[in-house]
């Protein structure tokens, strides 16, 4: 049934490649115009529920990875589809899927927020969890961590210590 | 009771006062507080050491940070410690809010507690044992009785310094001062 989906999927849209490993996970890269009709061909077919949104940052490629998981609640043996897209890093632009999945929208905030994905068509990209403004998205491979704990953190001077 | 105790009692009522009823805010904050439950619960009974709970700050005087004070919990901690009366006890818990812990190069954690409110106390550890809390509490006891669990005192006597490093940190603080802060001229 597996790769009756797979055929079919690969017939269905054009630019798209996928492989099944261990059984149960579908790996499907294509590019980022098709998502949202990937998406709803998906929701379609009963895989109603949208696990996570996440991102890699691809740094030697110089690409940004999105990966949505989609599952199932309703059928028996729920496969696990992993859909891949990869959009350039230095203007990370994306459609929301918050009309297909709706709770894809606190993901994109993180991503928006910790990556600098910036999602077309998403109602509220405002701050989630950081309280300071960053120059480079704190969770891309060029941000120095390191570094910038030290400048900020270690200037605070202690109480009593300081003059 | 022990009659050799009694002048200890007339001494200092308060202190004593101060020392067997400590109610520790009920404040969460990163992974430490698992090991609170155990040690409120008929495991290790902390009312024994009259240690209880308390949902208010109002009515709390001992306030452990229990792990890792990200920016956002800062920000709410210094809130819940200026509204706490006086006196009061601040205990770090873990090695997280002593120098960072495993958080050292995080761009999201603050290292040092001691530099945004006053500390009385440390449990080293990660994590600490509920054993170390009662450790930690009959040190505190100890330090209540020598007058030196006095943090609430620098507070307000650096209390200049402290908003200054916190504004440093969090930008500027929405509430008002605690303290009038003097204008150096």
């Amino acid at each position: 049934m597996n790769k009756e989906l797979l055929t079919e999927i690969l017939a269905t849209f054009k630019k798209t490649q996928g492989y099944i490993e261990k059984d149960n996970r579908l790996f499907i890269e294509t590019k980022k115009e098709i998502v949202p009709a990937l998406l709803k061909y998906f929701k379609d077919k009963s895989f109603d529920r949208l696990a996570m949104v996440s991102c890699v940052d691809r740094i030697n490629e110089n690409k940004l990875e999105i990966i949505y998981i989609l599952t199932s609640f309703c059928l028996d043996n729920p496969l696990n589809i992993i859909l891949k897209i990869k959009i350039s890093r230095n203007e990370p632009e994306l459609d929301t899927v918050i009309p297909i999945f709706e709770n894809a929208e606190p993901y994109e905030r993180e991503i928006h927020e910790l990556f600098g994905v910036d999602f077309i068509g998403h109602p509220r990209l405002t701050p989630l969890f950081l309280e300071r403004e960053y120059e480079i998205p704190p969770f891309r491979k060029d941000f120095d961590m390191r570094k910038y704990s030290e400048e900020l953190f270690d200037s605070v001077p202690f109480v009593g210590d300081e003059k | 009771m022990d009659r050799n105790k009694i002048s200890k009692w007339l001494k200092g009522p308060a202190k004593m006062g101060h020392k067997y009823s400590l109610s520790a805010i009920y404040f969460c904050t990163g992974c430490g507080i698992i090991e609170v439950p155990p040690v409120i619960t008929a495991r290790w009974d902390a009312e024994r050491f009259g240690v209880i709970p308390v949902a208010s700050p109002r009515q709390a005087n001992l306030f452990l940070i229990t792990g890792y004070v990200s920016l956002k919990t800062l920000k709410a901690i210094i809130r819940t410690y200026e509204q706490m009366p006086d006196p009061k006890y601040v205990v770090g818990f873990g090695s997280c809010p002593i120098n960072g812990g495993m958080y050292w190069d995080s761009y999201n954690t603050i290292k040092h507690l001691d530099k945004y409110i006053p500390v009385d106390g440390w449990i080293a550890g990660c994590m600490p044992r509920p054993e170390a809390i009662f450790i930690g509490v009959t040190h505190l006891w100890t330090l209540i009785d020598k007058d030196m669990a006095k943090g609430y005192v620098k507070y307000r006597e650096k209390y200049e310094s402290y908003r200054k490093n916190q504004e440093q940190i969090l930008g500027k603080l929405e509430w008002k001062p605690l303290y009038p802060i003097r204008r150096r001229k």
